[in-house]
């Protein structure tokens, strides 16, 4: 269980400082796949990156705190100093540009033993890496190919393979499917719903697409300005969304066959597109396990 | 494609820029309006104070022609030149030191200007490249940019200068290089090596730190372009060691421009060797060359300048078959 309490994330350009986050406080439970949506500059990519301990100059944490839920090789709690030494042992991450998050002029094979991992045995590494990535639909001399010789779906399984082959308890994936078509992506957005299911870790996923959170997740967490507008069961957010900008975001999916669509979009491109919502920092519980930013001030404009 | 067929590419290519290389400089001289024989009759002429009857000039035309290849049309003589060159390497006498072959006079500077040439361009490019990747793996570190300094002030020093503010320095003002070096003839004794090493160092010196500033820019620009792509991000979000992601990821990646643009330096020495040589009236092809065209020998010039089209020639195909190790992305296409 990830509890985030009152978390602020705030990046200093000369001296003005801007909160990117501004006071998230949530709990994810174990074994869940939690989708994160918001428009771009809503603090999304800037609360994952706090939360895989990625934090250096100029972002820095300024308020509240992050509490894991696991234990260290020490034996005391994970907190976000020492959460650097868990990255690809209990904690990893599937980076937005899988295209060219693999380094070009080194095998595969190399780029899965090439950092600390859980086993400094390289050979026994590969050998199960090997009859792993197997397991992804990857053919076994793609661990002997250089990157450009897989196509991009195949380098999103390797990409995949190595966040989830140390069977991390929670994995952070930053748009993982953006560059992909969406054959590929269907692939690999039931690939990794596969995988959680077999190891029954935490996945967050950050998408725009509110179709991939649809089909994939099972909370929803929308965000916008640097704060959660709502957090709740997949389903209920998109049976009964409760905040306006939740609505609109849900609205926004075409849906086939529905010509009014055509309308409501121009519309919103004009009107809506444009709207502000002044968001309260505190949440309220709608519905067992559903919660929205209070209501009270929903729509500004 | 096949390795066979990449090689057999790289191979014929090589030929071919040899093949117009030498026919060029075969041609460019012939294009000029002054005839040299003209000019060698003249020099001989006033050497014989103008004893030279108009028959024994006659003569001495025909077997000056002779001697350096003038002989017939345009075409037989350019069939000669390529028999003459292609298959002995013969360039035919120099005029300044006659009777003495061009190519034993240039295979004798060769191992000198090679031997120092090489050796500084490939120091200059290693130290460049190592101080250049830290300085731009860690340039957002204040030190690292001390790193860089040493790159921009050198750079744009005319090696002229440099070279003489060096002598100046380690030959002059404190005296531990001599300041005229000598270099022994000969069979090479242990002594005569440790010597030649010991002569050779300052004009090396000079060269290097020539060749340094470029090199740390130039790497500095590179490695830091690459730390910011998507692999080194990632890499560091894995948990590799800086060590790791500075050799493997960075420099393994900021490495294929440089390689490319060492390949060119090291076609090039033959230009570097000619200021180098004279300063420090060191016995190689650079100084063949200005003592040739000075004098008007132009059957040394041939050979010097057909030395240097052979080496920008083969640095270039060094250049292509080892690019293809280095890079994956052209050995496997």
């Amino acid at each position: 269980m990830i509890k985030l309490n009152d978390l602020k994330i705030s990046y200093r350009i000369g001296n003005r400082v801007i909160e990117a986050v501004n006071g998230v406080t949530l709990t994810i439970p174990d074994g869940s796949i939690v989708g994160i949506a918001g428009e771009s500059g809503c603090g999304k990519s800037t609360l994952m990156k706090a939360i895989y301990g990625d934090i250096q100059s100029p972002m820095s944490l300024s308020g509240g705190s992050i509490e894991y839920g696991m234990k260290g090789a020490d034996g005391r709690a994970v907190t976000t100093e020492t959460i650097r030494r868990e990255w690809f042992k209990s904690i990893s991450y599937i980076p937005q540009s899988s295209m060219n998050s693999l380094n070009p002029v080194i095998r595969i094979r190399d780029q899965f033993t090439d950092f600390p991992g859980t086993d400094s045995n390289k050979k026994r590494v590969l050998e199960r890496a090997r009859a792993y990535i197997g397991k992804l639909g990857l053919p076994a001399e793609a661990m002997d190919s250089y990157p450009h010789q897989l196509s991009g779906g195949m380098r999103q399984r390797v990409m995949i393979a190595l966040a989830t082959f140390f069977q991390p308890e929670l994995i952070i994936a930053d748009e993982p499917t953006t560059a992909l078509d969406v054959v590929v992506q269907k692939e690999i957005l039931l690939l990794l719903m596969e995988v959680q299911e077999l190891m029954g870790n935490t996945i967050l996923v950050v998408s725009h697409d509110m179709g991939v959170h649809y089909q994939v997740t099972h909370k929803m967490l929308i965000m916008y300005a640097g704060r959660v507008v709502e957090y709740g069961d997949t389903e209920s957010v998109f049976a009964d969304p409760q905040h306006a900008y939740t609505k609109m975001l849900i609205d926004s999916l075409p849906t086939i066959g529905d010509d009014s669509m055509r309308g409501v979009l121009a519309s919103m491109a004009g009107a809506g597109g444009d709207r502000a919502y002044r968001v309260e920092p505190e949440l309220i519980e709608v519905k067992p396990g559903h919660f929205m930013a209070r209501p009270s001030v929903g729509v500004a404009a | 494609m096949g390795v066979l067929q990449y090689v057999a590419k790289r191979v014929g290519l090589y030929f071919a820029v040899l093949f117009i290389g030498l026919t060029i400089t075969f041609l460019l001289p012939r294009l000029m309006p002054a005839n040299p024989i003209d000019g060698y009759i003249g020099q001989i002429q006033a050497r014989a104070s103008g004893a030279l009857t108009a028959d024994d000039i006659v003569q001495l035309r025909a077997n000056l022609e002779q001697l350096y290849g003038l002989k017939g049309d345009l075409f037989s003589q350019y069939v000669s030149y390529l028999e003459r060159v292609v298959l002995h390497f013969d360039f035919g006498p120099s005029f300044t030191y006659y009777p003495q072959p061009v190519s034993q006079m240039i295979f004798n500077a060769l191992p000198w200007t090679l031997g120092l040439l090489l050796i500084a361009t490939l120091v200059a490019w290693l130290l460049g490249n190592m101080v250049g990747l830290v300085a731009g793996y860690f340039h957002t570190k204040k030190a690292a940019t001390i790193l860089e300094v040493v790159g921009i002030l050198l750079y744009p020093i005319p090696y002229y200068i440099l070279a003489i503010s060096v002598i100046l320095l380690l030959a002059y003002i404190f005296p531990i290089f001599p300041l005229s070096p000598t270099f022994p003839v000969g069979q090479m004794t242990p002594q005569k090596f440790g010597m030649v090493i010991y002569n050779s160092l300052l004009p090396a010196l000079t060269l290097v730190l020539a060749g340094f500033g470029w090199n740390i820019l130039s790497m500095k620009a590179l490695a830091v372009a690459t730390t910011e792509e998507p692999y080194v991000t990632y890499a560091r979000l894995k948990g590799a060691s800086n060590w790791t992601r500075m050799v493997r990821y960075v420099f393994r990646n900021a490495m294929l421009p440089q390689v490319t643009a060492l390949a060119l330096s090291l076609g090039t020495v033959f230009n570097g060797a000619l200021l180098t040589e004279m300063l420090f009236s060191y016995p190689g092809v650079g100084l063949i060359m200005r003592t040739a065209a000075s004098g008007g020998d132009y059957n040394v010039l041939y050979g010097a300048i057909a030395i240097s089209i052979i080496a920008v020639a083969t640095a270039g195909l060094v250049i292509d078959l080892i690019y293809p190790l280095l890079d994956p992305r052209i050995r496997h296409k």
